[in-house]
């Protein structure tokens, strides 16, 4: 057997242990310094796996395959790294005994179809009615408990609250209209959800709130129109000057008198306002701001119906947005500007938080939250968490394996094995005794009507996790599974690995005048 | 010492028995390295590229460019196996074992004081003997049919990707070639476009009879979706362009700038009525159908508010590949300019959508009703099982198409190199001259391909190799990889290509000769020969 072989899953099951007790509900936190010399809180698989910029480059094929189940599901990460990294250790026994790659490979894959099929035959309950915020907040407990635990009431109202209060009718859930704003200061309790959006912006003229709001927006800067070719103003009297000035004010007094005239009573801009322009809207009572990021104008203009104009023109009636209140508010030392309306198709959570690292991990938590809605929407199949489908798959896994006649029953039966491990490392991340408690589990397994049962870490026991409200998205668990298995077979099939020099790229920008941020 | 030393010290030469060893050593080496990678169950190697970038193949050709060979013999190995498939677009890795062991065996006959010169003639003669065997063993001669290329394709990608993917792909692959075949003309490739996508897995994978750009509709209210589409291929500028002298506007006043403002957009604004013009003029005879903008050159904002105001999907800078293959795909004719274009230009498509993965975009259009260009969807799950489908697909297009060309296919799975070998230990048995142990040498290297495919299936090679040759007495078997046993490949479905075959024994057996046949190895300069 090749050396490399040997070398590239020691590398992997380096990796999955280490992110093992991030793992469940108890997960320790990590705390990394990225070559950014940031500092991250945080037990999320995702950030941890993207800060620490694994270099050996089998460890990095099970990385590969965790960023995808981000990309495709958003939540589940350290699932694939562990489950992947676990498979690859029991291989290596397998190796060791003395089958070949091949055959472990084709034993895996048969147990993971075989995984699959019990998984699906696993589910308990469907979710039939995505606006019931009941049954939604029971699907997303589980997921933000795993990351924030201790608010994740809380923090499921507010996540539930958003989400359901923008899908729309034909139920495809964009996560770009849940809103994220941290402003620092306070606690998370005090955290909110709001319909609309906020931007941590501050108005730019005089008027800092209107009621029943018109919106016109461009994307242009708010002042007089330049022509692409170079101008030049030809002149060659002091009146011409005077007149051209004066003429220059009067057009712009003009169309924005035609821009109130036409309904609007707030103008939100992509680009600058002119003072004078600014001036004139002031005069008029409008309420002047100004985005930045052309995707935030975007965002608004489908949060509030309107239609963004490339050039200074008075919209029409369709062309105008419409929201309920558009106001500049203080939060704790920030300035914001909020866009409130019922009924929008954007909502935000507003944030509050004692620290920034405490700010950034309870948004991941969102965000895993807010993608697991968003997977919901695709399919709302539930099967039990907490270990329950884990060892449930293993036991049946067990017997198939018994009835497999070529040498793949040993990688179906150390492949249930190695499902076996996942609820071990989430309970002894709880500081209970692994072994115990998983055999209990696998002994319940046997018996008829327990095959929901699986951990239960408050009691340090078990219990049907159907009753106690551990369950998962059967999307989630089952692409975890597929980009595990992929990932280790992937792993097991290289037997060489070659590798160029490095290129040597410029030398990393050094910031000497920067100050320190700490 | 040798003459080339006293015009240049600091030459290094290999000489005789020297130089031979160190090419020996050199086409051993390589053979070792890609031997693992051979057939459906070799096993795979990862590279790591100098940006830490990884890709993980077994596809022998790839590995050959980029494993930065630096010994003087290895490369030029290395070459003639990559030009191999720049020809065949196959067979790569079986030129490099055959080159690796014809050396290996002429060694032992050159151990035993043969003149390499008499090994070449031999050599010669067995390639000239394989080659008519190679003739005669072409089956389904004109008669290839759908059956036949899926079995040539399945054969192809099973020597690249797993054999469940390969199994899912071969159909794409030949769906692909058989569509944008057209009678009498030689097959172009380049109509198959490959767009990948980091979506799902690689399973997913699929035809398009279509297009697939992978940018969208640059405006946020154009519609994302439509059916029944006329599409206008074009090559227009939408946007404001410089003149090309130096310009500027002259004016007085305010409402001047404001008139010479309109006016500049005037000149885009027209083109665009123009194309607006000939959307209602297709869509008056047609309400349900919707009209599609695919533009080689820019839109800007302006234009591309005009054109979603009407309700119009419009795609700017479209790579110009692609709007060859448009035509071809949906009988749009490019025009270069909007002023007398009618709707005889506009193709069809059954449905234009755009389907958005995080922050790319990709726009499908499809449906269209005789396309001739296609597209092959890839999807994966990273960056590197995309490439090495990229890859696997490229070969197995090709293998497809060399099927094509060749109007025949040849058993796989080992059974020519076992047929040949038996041939020429016959022929060399009636050699009464000193080129019979050429002849044996080429005889007895041939077996190297049945024997790594055994081998690499964790099968005992010698043992199946010798019940092959024992079987393969009146038709040509091949070995089956899973039980062992020999098989009756045609049947099984197992085929290769024919030129490619006649490739690599040509190639193999010229460069082994070449090879055999040097004797002294210089060069000027510093460095070492080690090998």
């Amino acid at each position: 057997m090749d050396e490399a072989v040997f070398r590239n899953i020691e590398a992997c099951a380096e990796l999955s242990r280490t992110m093992r007790s991030a793992l469940g509900p108890n997960g320790l936190n990590k705390m990394i310094i990225n070559r950014l010399e940031k500092l991250f809180v945080t037990s999320d698989a995702s950030t941890i796996l993207s800060e620490l910029e694994i270099q050996h480059p089998a460890a990095k094929i099970l990385v590969l395959s965790a960023e995808m189940q981000q990309k495709e599901i958003g939540d589940g990460t350290n699932m694939v790294i562990v489950i992947a990294g676990t498979l690859l250790e029991k291989a290596e026994e397998l190796l060791k005994m003395g089958l070949s790659v091949a055959e472990v490979i084709d034993g895996y894959n048969t147990a993971a179809k075989k995984a699959l099929e019990v998984l699906e035959d696993m589910v308990v309950e469907e979710i039939k009615d995505l606006y019931d915020r009941k049954a939604v907040a029971r699907a997303l407990k589980p997921v933000i408990a795993t990351k924030m635990r201790g608010y994740e009431d809380l923090l499921t109202d507010l996540v539930t609250e958003a989400c359901v209060g923008v899908l729309p009718s034909h139920h495809v859930f964009d996560v770009d209209n849940v809103r994220v704003c941290k402003v620092p200061g306070a606690g998370i309790h005090n955290s909110t959800v709001m319909q609309g959006m906020v931007f941590r912006r501050e108005v730019e003229g005089f008027r800092q709130r209107t009621e029943n709001a018109k919106l016109a927006i461009f994307t242009c800067p708010f002042d007089i129109a330049a022509t692409e070719t170079k101008g030049t103003v030809l002149l060659k009297t002091a009146e011409e000057l005077k007149n051209f000035s004066s003429g220059e004010e009067r057009l712009l007094e003009e169309n924005i008198k035609a821009i109130a005239k036409a309904g609007a009573n707030v103008v939100v801009a992509g680009g600058k306002f002119s003072d004078l322009a600014l001036h004139y809207l002031d005069q008029l009572g409008i309420v002047a701001v100004r985005l930045l990021s052309k995707f935030d104008l975007r965002r608004l203009c489908r949060a509030t119906g309107a239609t963004a104009l490339p050039r200074m023109d008075p919209p029409t009636a369709e062309q105008l947005g419409h929201c309920d209140v558009v106001e500049l508010t203080e939060v704790g030392d920030a300035q914001l500007v909020a866009f409130r309306q019922k009924d929008s198709r954007i909502s935000t959570v507003l944030l509050r938080g004692a620290t920034d690292q405490l700010l950034d991990d309870v948004e991941r938590a969102i965000n895993h939250a807010i993608n697991t809605y968003k997977a919901l929407t695709k399919d709302a199949r539930l099967v039990p968490g907490a270990g329950a489908s884990e060892t449930e798959i293993a036991t049946r896994l067990e017997v198939a394996a018994a009835q497999c006649p070529g040498l793949e029953q040993y990688a179906i039966a150390k492949f249930a094995e190695a499902l076996r491990e996942l609820p071990r490392f989430i309970a002894e991340n709880a500081g209970v005794r692994g072994s115990e408690i998983i055999t209990k589990l696998a002994a319940a397994h046997h018996e008829t009507g327990k095959r929901n049962f699986g951990l239960d870490l408050e009691n340090e026991t078990i219990g049907d996790t159907v009753t106690l409200g551990y369950l998962d998205l059967f999307l989630t668990k089952s692409w975890a599974m597929r980009y595990a298995v992929n990932a280790a077979t992937t792993v097991l099939r290289v037997d060489q690995i070659i590798m160029a020099k490095p290129a040597g790229g410029p030398k990393p920008k050094e910031n000497k005048d920067w100050d320190n941020d700490d | 010492m040798s003459a080339i030393k006293a015009l240049n010290p600091k030459a290094e030469v290999a000489r005789a028995a020297q130089a031979l060893a160190v090419n020996i050593s050199a086409a051993k080496g390589l053979q070792d390295v890609l031997k693992s990678n051979l057939g459906p169950k070799g096993t795979m190697k990862m590279l790591v590229s100098g940006a830490g970038e990884i890709k993980i193949t077994k596809d022998g050709n790839v590995l050959l460019h980029e494993m930065q060979i630096q010994h003087p013999t290895a490369s030029l190995i290395a070459r003639v196996a990559t030009a191999q498939d720049d020809v065949t677009g196959d067979g790569t890795t079986s030129t490099v074992l055959l080159i690796g062991e014809i050396l290996k065996q002429a060694d032992i006959h050159i151990d035993e004081g043969v003149h390499p010169r008499v090994l070449t003639e031999g050599l010669e003669k067995g390639k000239q003997r394989a080659l008519e065997i190679l003739e005669s063993m072409r089956t389904r001669q004109g008669n290839v049919d759908r059956e036949v290329l899926l079995s040539v394709a399945r054969t192809s990608l099973r020597t690249k990707v797993s054999t469940e993917l390969a199994d899912h792909l071969t159909e794409i692959v030949t769906d692909a070639v058989l569509a944008i075949q057209q009678p009498g003309q030689p097959i172009d490739l380049h109509m198959v476009e490959m767009m990948e996508m980091m979506h799902k897995t690689e399973n997913d994978s699929r035809l398009v009879r279509g297009l697939v750009f992978d940018h969208g509709a640059r405006h946020p209210d154009m519609p994302k979706r439509v059916e029944n589409a006329y599409v206008l291929a074009c090559n227009v500028s939408m946007e404001y362009e410089k003149s090309e002298v130096n310009s500027s506007f002259f004016y007085k006043t305010a409402e001047d700038r404001e008139k010479l403002v309109r006016a500049e957009r005037e000149f885009t604004d027209d083109k665009v009525r123009k194309v607006i013009a000939l959307k209602r003029e297709v869509c008056a005879k047609d309400p349900k159908a919707s009209f599609v903008v695919i533009n080689l050159k820019g839109i800007d904002p302006f234009s591309l508010d005009m054109l979603a105001s009407e309700g119009i999907m419009a795609l700017r800078r479209a790579k110009r590949r692609n709007m060859e293959r448009l035509a071809l795909a949906c009988g749009a004719t490019p025009v270069n300019s909007v002023d007398d274009v009618t709707a005889d230009a506009l193709g069809r498509a059954g449905l234009v959508y755009e389907h958005v993965l995080g922050e790319e975009k990709f726009t499908f259009v499809e449906q269209c009703s005789s396309a001739r260009s296609v597209t092959i969807l890839l999807k994966g799950s990273s960056k590197y099982a995309l490439l090495q489908m990229k890859d696997a697909v490229h070969d197995g297009l090709r293998a497809v198409k060399n099927a094509l060309d060749d109007q025949c296919v040849i058993p796989g799975g080992g059974a020519f190199e076992v047929a040949a070998s038996r041939v020429l230990h016959e022929l060399a048995l009636s050699i009464p001259s000193k080129a019979r142990l050429g002849v044996q040498t080429l005889a007895d290297a041939l077996l190297i391909i049945p024997k790594t495919l055994a081998a690499n299936a964790g099968l005992d090679a010698q043992e199946a190799v010798a019940r092959l040759l024992q079987e393969a007495q009146h038709r040509p078997l091949g070995l089956d990889l899973t039980s062992g046993e020999p098989m009756l490949a045609e049947q099984a479905g197992v085929l290769d290509n024919y030129c490619v075959k006649r490739q690599t024994i040509n190639s193999a057996a010229v460069i082994a000769s070449n090879l055999l046949l040097v004797d002294e190895i210089m060069r000027a300069g510093l460095s070492s020969l080690k090998g």
